[in-house]
């Protein structure tokens, strides 16, 4: 990207050493991070004693890849006009882009006067996304390592069981309504809900048995239908494909 | 732990305690190493961005406001997000839920990727099929679910930076259908799934998603954007209260 912000001659030099260490530093440690958020399902399925077929492994993550591949490449793609390079590596490593990094970097940016695209405004992401960052890991910390695993010690059994047996569908109840009021898409919204509701209340009680592909088909066959009956007028939009 | 080798596959697999290893102490190390791995690059970019501030007319207060305003912005998203983790703990456990849901990925992913690793073994996540090796393999897709992310991640920011016009030049209509395509279809298709279980399922799906249509409108209508933020925390509680009360008799609560 190349900025249109008139700057010293100097900003040159420092702005070159600040993409090489932001991009060599931001490789490192992402790769590490990568392989320790590995290591931790790893250890549990082949040194504790549970007898798991590496077969199953592969296809479970097949059967993840088939339904959320294309989203693995296209957010990338997405966001990295908002972030810059720099904030690439941050944002993936901790999570949470669209409702928590993308506005705290978007705030910092109209706080100090940054204009959209500027080195100025890289630098105010990266840094408002470190100060995202620290209060992220504090109230983690706090909240769900220290607070929460208290609770799940104290709350009654009767409790527990009702939010282990029932948060499925109120988790992705809310996460379908969010994708399908954030992506504005009425003919994909109706085209998947008919798919899914064939798949899931015609085909799966005929053959049980594609339980296990059942999304991956679902997904498939909307793009499929959605691109085969896309609006001809439909035009790109510039903002990350993301559920609010 | 201390089990003989030959009893223990046995013993453990078919298990549904999951929290007993969910909760282990290697796990708890490597939640420890991802939050020690966020603070050590976050400190480097700190660094580099205070160097390189001077040259692009960035003062000490700019550096300063824009930490400030990150931190404080994340706090609302931070505390929902925390929410959110929090009610997921029963089924993950909490070394899972903080790296999982807490960093790298979201709950709508993870919760969707665990279902359907489950689903691929021929189990589900709410009943007595949820043992210990499908948590174990669960959690392993989830994991490289986000390792994938990152590998892309990776893999396209050099090339970005770069302006590489072939990754440009993605067909834009492409661009517009295909993703939206994508999610909307496996999260339809996973929430529908979750109708044929039980009445209460459909309760707690038809209350969370009400919940959750009510506070994106408020957000909209009168524009406060923490409504936002918080709808998937307030939709999964609301919901759980609701299945709560209807499955109170039946387990005696």
């Amino acid at each position: 990207m190349t900025s249109t912000t008139i700057v010293p001659a100097t900003s040159n030099t420092a702005m070159t050493d600040f993409s090489r260490t932001t991009s060599r530093w931001g490789q490192i440690t992402m790769i590490i991070g990568l392989l320790i958020s590995l290591a931790g399902p790893l250890d549990l399925v082949f040194a504790s004693g549970l007898d798991i077929a590496p077969e199953q492994l592969w296809i479970a993550f097949a059967a993840v890849a088939a339904t959320f591949g294309i989203i693995w490449i296209v957010e990338p793609l997405t966001y990295f006009p908002a972030l810059g390079p720099a904030a690439m590596y941050q944002a993936f490593m901790i999570g949470n882009i669209s409702n928590k990094l993308l506005p705290a970097a978007l705030i910092a940016q109209t706080n100090i006067g940054a204009k959209p695209g500027s080195k100025r405004a890289e630098l105010a992401a990266v840094v408002a996304i470190c100060g995202a960052a620290a209060v992220h890991l504090v109230s983690l910390a706090i909240f769900v390592g220290l607070l929460g695993s208290w609770l799940i010690s104290v709350i009654p059994p009767s409790v527990l069981l009702v939010t282990r047996l029932y948060v499925l569908p109120t988790v992705l109840a809310a996460v379908l309504v969010q994708a399908v009021v954030s992506m504005k898409q009425p003919r994909t919204t109706v085209i998947a809900l008919v798919v899914s509701a064939v798949v899931v209340f015609v085909i799966l009680p005929l053959a049980p048995s594609l339980a296990m592909v059942s999304t991956a088909i679902v997904v498939l066959a909307t793009i499929m239908l959605a691109w085969f009956f896309r609006a001809k007028s439909v035009t790109a939009k510039s903002e990350p494909v993301h559920i609010e | 732990m201390h089990q003989p080798l030959a009893v223990q596959p046995q013993v453990t697999s078919n298990s549904t305690d999951v929290l007993a290893i969910a909760n282990s102490p290697i796990l708890w190390v490597c939640v420890a190493g991802v939050f020690g791995v966020i603070i050590i690059q976050s400190v480097i970019f700190m660094k580099a961005a205070r160097r390189a501030a001077p040259s692009v007319d960035m003062s000490t207060q700019d550096i300063k406001t824009s930490f400030r305003s990150g931190a404080v912005s994340a706090i609302g998203p931070s505390l929902a997000v925390s929410l959110v983790a929090i009610a997921l703990l029963g089924l993950f456990g909490a070394p899972a839920v903080l790296t999982r849901i807490g960093l790298i990925g979201s709950a709508a992913y993870e919760v969707s990727a665990a279902s359907i690793a489950a689903g691929s073994m021929g189990a589900k996540l709410d009943d007595a099929s949820y043992t210990q090796s499908v948590f174990a393999v669960a959690f392993f897709v989830m994991s490289m679910g986000g390792a994938m992310w990152m590998l892309a991640t990776l893999i396209l920011t050099p090339l970005l930076r770069k302006g590489d016009a072939k990754v440009r030049s993605v067909n834009p209509a492409a661009m517009a259908i295909v993703p939206a395509a994508a999610l909307i279809g496996a999260f339809s298709c996973l929430g529908l799934s979750e109708l044929p279980k039980s009445g209460i399922h459909v309760l707690a799906f038809l209350v969370s998603a009400a919940v959750m249509g009510l506070c994106l409108l408020l957000a909209r209508k009168f524009s406060k954007s923490w409504l936002r933020e918080w709808g998937l925390g307030f939709s999964i509680v609301i919901g759980l209260i609701a299945a709560y009360l209807a499955a109170s008799p039946a387990i005696g609560a």
